[in-house]
C-alpha cells in the first residue's frame, strides 16, 4: 500500500513535466534535479560523515570543465568528459582529504573554500580553459551522444535517472556498516576510534563518492547548458548552494537534498525572473536569511520539521 | 615460563607542556584479572588510560597488548586488537539510537548489519538496555550513557576492558548491582581494569589495587593492605577532597 502510493507519486511527478507541456516550467524541473544531484552528493561527506566542505564547487566544476575541454580538443561529446572529470576530482578529494581529516577541527572546511577559490583564480587565468571567458560547447547538436536538445524534456530524464542511482547508492550506504561508521564519526571522533572505526578511511571513502558525485553533477550541467566560465561552476555561489539546499530539507537525510531543491530552485528561478539577470547579488541575501533561519529554527532542516524521516535504517 | 602478560605497560610518561599528568607510571595486567586503579583527583589515571587505549599517545614509554607493540598505534588499532574502553565523561552518539550506538560497536566483527543488531540486541539484553533500544542516547542520564558505552565497549568483543568511573553516580543499591555486572563480565574471560572512587567497588571487585599519586604507581597490592598503605593515606589526606571520598567510603556514616 505504501510502496504503491509511493510508486504512484514518483510516475506523477515523472510524467508532470511532459504533461505541462510549458518549456519553462520544464526547465525549472529538470533544474531541480540538477541541484539535487550535487546536493545529494554532497550530502554524503557533509550531511552522512558531518564533514562540511564549503568548496564543492571544485570538484563540480571540474566536471564542467572537463566536458567542454574535450570537446575542445578532441571534439569528442562533452559526456565522454565526465569520467575525466570524476578523476580529477578524486585527485583533488585525496589532496584536500588526506591532510586535513587527521586534524581535528575545520581545517577541511577551510581547506576546501581556499582550494575552490585558488582553483578558481587559476582557471580564470589559464588560456587552455578559455581563462575569464570559459568554454562553449557544440554550437548545433551532431548527433544523439551530444545530449544537445531544445526541449528541457530530456534533461528532466537524464538528471532523473541520474538522482536515483545517487539515492540508491545513498540508501545503500546508510544502512550497511559504512553508514553506520559514517554517522558515528559525525556524532564523535574520538569515541568512533574507541570502538575500532578507522575514521580516516571512512571520511576518505565518503569523500571519495561525494566528489566523484559532485564532478558527474558538474558535467551534466556543462551538457544543458553548453557553456561554463570559472563563476558559474567554480564560484563559491555553487559551493553554498550545496550547503543550502542539503541543509534546507535535512542533510544526512535521504531525501532531505531533494525537498530542499524542489523548494529552493522555483524560489530562485522566480526571483531571477522578477528582478531580471542572474540576480546573484540578491541571492546572496537569500542564501544569508535561510543560513540564519535554518541556525536559529531547524538545525535539522524541513524534514525534520514535517516528522517526516524515513524510517530508520535499523 | 609463566605466559606473556596481556597488558604491560613500563614508563608511561604523558607531559602537557611542561607538566606531566603521567609521569613514568608502570602496569602489567595477566589475562584474567581484574585491576583496580585509585588515586585521588588529578593522580593522572585517566590520562594513563588514555595512553592505554591509544586515545592520546604517551611522550615516552612502551606499551605491549596482546603480544604487539602499540605504543603509537591509534585507537581503533587498539580496538580491533581487542582492548575496549568507557570514557569518564561519556561520548556516546546523541542522535543515534541505543541500538545503533551498540550496533557501531558490533560492527567491528561482524561486518553485516543483521548480525551487528542481532549481536547489540545481545548486549542490550545484558546491560539490562533492552527497552530503551528504540531511545535517543542524547536522552538518557549520566548512569544510562555510562551504562550504555558499556554496552557499545562489549559489543566490540575485547579481551581487555578499561572501565573509567563507569559506576560513578550511581546509589549504593546500583553500585551493588554493577559490583555483580562486572563479576559477570569476568567470569565471562575479560580481563578488567577499573578506575574507581568508590572504596567498595575496588575492594569486592578488585583482586590487585594500584596506586596512582602525581603520574607515579605510589603502592599495588591486595586491595585491603593497599587502602592502609601511609603512602596512600598521606597521598588522599594531602588533597581534602579524595581524602574525603576515601574516609567517607571506608566509613559509612
Ligand atoms: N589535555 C590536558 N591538558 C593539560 N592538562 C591535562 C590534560 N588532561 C589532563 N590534564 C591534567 O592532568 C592531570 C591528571 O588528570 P587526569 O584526568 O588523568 O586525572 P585523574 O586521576 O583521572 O583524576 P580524576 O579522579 O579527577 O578523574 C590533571 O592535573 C589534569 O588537569
Ligand atoms: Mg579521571
Amino acid at each position: 500500500m505504501r510502496i504503491g502510493l509511493g510508486v504512484a507519486a514518483v510516475v506523477l511527478l515523472l510524467a508532470a513535466p511532459a504533461a505541462v507541456g510549458d518549456p519553462f516550467i520544464q526547465r525549472v524541473a529538470a533544474l531541480v534535479l540538477l541541484t539535487a544531484i550535487s546536493a545529494s552528493a554532497w550530502n554524503l561527506i557533509g550531511g552522512y560523515a558531518g564533514q562540511v566542505s564549503i568548496g564543492h564547487a571544485v570538484f563540480f566544476g571540474a566536471g564542467a570543465y572537463a566536458s567542454l575541454l574535450v570537446f575542445k580538443l578532441f571534439a569528442w561529446p562533452p559526456i565522454a568528459g565526465a569520467p575525466f572529470g570524476i578523476a580529477v576530482s578524486l585527485v583533488l578529494a585525496l589532496l584536500i582529504g588526506v591532510p586535513t581529516f587527521r586534524l581535528r577541527g575545520h581545517y577541511f572546511s577551510m581547506a576546501t573554500i581556499a582550494v575552490a577559490e585558488l582553483i578558481r583564480i587559476v582557471v580564470g587565468n589559464w588560456p587552455l580553459l578559455g581563462a575569464a571567458v570559459g568554454l562553449m560547447g557544440p554550437a548545433v547538436p551532431r548527433g544523439l551522444a551530444d545530449l544537445s536538445f531544445l526541449s528541457p524534456l530530456p534533461y528532466f530524464y537524464i538528471f532523473a535517472a541520474v538522482e536515483a542511482a545517487l539515492l540508491w547508492v545513498t540508501w545503500a550506504m546508510a544502512r550497511s556498516r559504512t553508514g553506520y561508521y559514517l554517522r558515528a564519526v559525525r556524532a564523535g571522533e574520538r569515541a568512533a576510534l574507541s570502538l575500532g572505526v578507522p575514521v580516516l578511511r571512512y571520511k576518505l571513502v565518503a569523500l571519495l563518492l561525494s566528489a566523484g558525485f559532485t564532478a558527474l553533477a558538474g558535467s551534466l550541467y556543462a551538457v544543458m547548458v553548453g557553456y561554463v566560465d570559472p563563476e558559474s561552476v567554480l564560484g563559491i555561489l555553487v559551493s553554498v548552494q550545496m550547503v543550502i539546499v542539503a541543509a534546507l530539507g535535512g542533510a544526512g537525510t535521504l531525501f532531505g537534498p531533494v525537498l530542499g531543491a524542489v523548494i529552493l530552485v522555483p524560489v530562485q528561478q522566480a526571483t531571477n525572473a522578477a528582478f531580471g539577470g542572474s540576480g546573484s547579488g540578491l541571492t546572496y541575501i537569500v542564501y544569508g536569511a535561510i543560513i540564519l533561519a535554518i541556525a536559529r529554527f531547524r538545525p535539522g532542516g524541513l524534514l525534520e520539521l514535517l516528522h517526516w524521516r524515513p524510517r530508520r535504517a535499523a | 615460563m609463566p605466559p606473556e602478560p596481556l597488558l604491560e605497560a613500563t614508563g608511561i610518561v604523558k607531559a602537557f607542556g611542561s607538566f606531566r599528568a603521567v609521569d613514568g607510571a608502570g602496569l602489567t595486567v595477566r589475562e584474567g584479572e581484574i585491576v583496580g586503579l585509585i588515586g585521588p583527583n588529578g593522580a593522572g589515571k585517566s590520562t594513563f588510560f588514555n595512553c592505554l587505549a591509544g586515545d592520546t599517545q604517551p611522550t615516552a614509554g612502551l606499551i605491549r597488548f596482546a603480544g604487539q607493540e602499540v605504543t603509537r598505534a591509534p585507537a581503533d588499532a587498539h580496538a580491533r586488537a581487542g582492548m575496549a574502553r568507557s570514557f569518564q565523561v561519556p561520548v556516546t552518539f546523541e542522535d543515534m539510537t541505543v541500538l545503533e550506538n551498540v550496533m557501531v560497536g558490533a560492527f567491528l566483527r561482524h561486518p553485516h548489519r543483521r548480525d551487528a543488531r542481532e549481536r547489540a540486541r545481545e548486549m542490550l539484553e545484558v546491560t539490562g538496555l533492552a527497552r530503551q533500544a528504540e531511545a535517543r542516547a542524547g536522552g538518557l542520564g549520566t548512569p544510562g550513557r555510562k551504562r550504555l558505552e558499556i554496552a557499545r565497549a562489549l559489543a566490540t568483543e575485547p579481551r581487555l576492558l578499561l572501565l573509567d568511573e563507569a559506576l560513578a553516580g550511581l546509589n549504593p543499591t546500583e553500585v551493588r548491582d554493577a559490583i555483580g555486572f562486572v563479576r559477570g563480565l569476568h567470569a565471562r574471560g575479560i580481563t578488567l581494569i577499573v578506575v574507581e572512587h568508590i572504596m567498595e567497588v575496588i575492594l569486592s571487585l578488585a583482586e590487585r589495587a594500584v596506586v596512582f599519586n602525581q603520574g607515579k604507581v605510589i603502592a599495588e597490592g591486595v586491595p585491603r593492605a593497599v587502602v592502609d598503605d601511609p603512602a596512600v593515606v598521606e597521598a588522599y589526606i594531602g588533597r581534602s577532597l579524595a581524602g574525603r571520598r576515601l574516609r567517607r567510603r571506608r566509613n559509612p556514616p
